[in-house]
This record gives structure tokens, sequence and C-alpha cells, in this order.
């Protein structure tokens, strides 16, 4: 039985979350205003995804 | 020495301070502000964001903290692994390092997870990294805050 403070999660969304819980601290790390940040924020987060998602597929026939 | 302005003698003037020498009081300042910003990385490292609301960034507080409780709370969550400092081997004892920069949460994280880490899934092999994050983007929140308070960042 899980507990309260227990989470399952696919590979799918730890990736997301990841993704994005980083892009935004890199983005108030690295850049000042808010339209810097937010156009930081929104291609950090949309290259994490491209090239998790790219990899993913590179090892895919090693896996078979 | 034509170039030369004659400096007359004043026996009843006061001795100059030290800090009044061109080159002393910079140096004193330098110190302070050194002090100051080893302080602030402490204060930064100790609890996540609290560096950069000691320097009035409410944004990058507010987002440091947000970001590395969320982190800490998913990955103990999903029962990763949270080192100790009896590691075996170089991995187990970098993987501690790379934990405890994540400062008091580090506890915090021990705290939630009740049940003991489970990296024989994949939830608990993520849970290790995103703990591992935690730790690794505070302590850089932690030179941020030490680089703005010696003037080297905005």
């Amino acid at each position: 039985m899980m507990s309260p403070h227990q989470f399952r999660l696919s590979h799918f969304q730890a990736m997301v979350i990841f993704a994005l819980l980083i892009s935004v601290a890199f983005g108030f790390l690295s850049r000042r205003g808010a339209y810097q940040r937010a156009r930081y924020i929104f291609w950090s987060f949309i290259l994490f995804l491209v090239i998790g998602v790219g990899i993913g597929w590179a090892m895919y026939p090693f896996s078979h | 020495m034509p170039d030369e302005i004659p400096i007359a003698e004043t026996p009843n003037a006061a001795p100059v301070a030290q800090s009044a020498s061109p080159h002393s009081a910079p140096a004193s300042d330098r110190h302070r502000r050194d002090a100051l910003a080893l302080t602030i990385a402490a204060a930064a490292w100790f609890l996540p964001g609290l560096g950069h609301a000691l320097l009035k960034m409410w944004g990058r507080a507010l987002i440091f903290f947000s970001t590395v409780a969320l982190l800490v709370i998913l990955g103990a969550g999903m029962r990763g692994n949270i080192f100790s400092r009896n590691g075996e081997d170089a991995f187990a004892k970098l993987g501690y390092v790379a934990d405890l920069g994540a400062g008091s949460f580090y506890f915090v994280a021990r705290a939630l997870e009740t049940n003991g880490p489970d990296v024989s899934h994949s939830n608990g092999d993520y849970g290790t990294r995103l703990l591992a994050t935690a730790g690794v983007l505070n302590m850089l929140a932690a030179l941020h805050a030490y680089e703005v308070t010696r003037a080297r960042k905005a």
C-alpha cells in the first residue's frame, strides 16, 4: 500500500516534471526580465523534451 | 624639484588614521563583502532561497525554494535513494555530496521517506536523480547568491 507521500510516475511524466522544474530554475538563474526568462524557459523545456525523446528513440534498437 | 608641492610641518596635527589611506579602505570593504558573501552563501545552502531573499531578490528566492522543495518531495515520494555519509564507493560518496547540497531539505527528504528507498523499480531510480538534482541546483543557487553579493553578477 502506498503512503500519502508516495508517487508513482511514468517515464514521460517524470521527464516532463524534471524538464519543467529545471527549465524554470535555470531561467530565473540566468536571465533577467520577464520576457527573457519566459523565452529561455520555453526553449529549454522544449529542448529537454525533444532531446530526451530523441535519445530514447536512438536507444530503441539496442533494447530489442 | 619644481613639481613637488612643499608640505608644511604640522606638529600639532592628529596622526592619520589607518583607514584614511587610499588603499586600506577598499581592502577592508572587500574583506567585509567577502565575509558577507560567505554568510549569504551559507544561508542559501542551508535553506534554499534564503540567500536570494536576504539580497531582496524575491522572485529568485521563491523559485529556488519551490523548485528544490518540489524536487525533494517528488524524489522522496518516488522512494529515491538518499545517500548517507557511510558510502561504500565513490559514487555513493558523490551522491551524498549531491544530496547534502539541498541543505536542511536533506533531512526533510529523510523524514519524508518513511518506507526507505526502493531502486528496484525505475520510479526509485528517477527519485534518486531528482534528489541529487535538488542538491546540485541548490548549490548552484548558493553560488549565484555568493557571486551577486560580491557584485560579480546581476
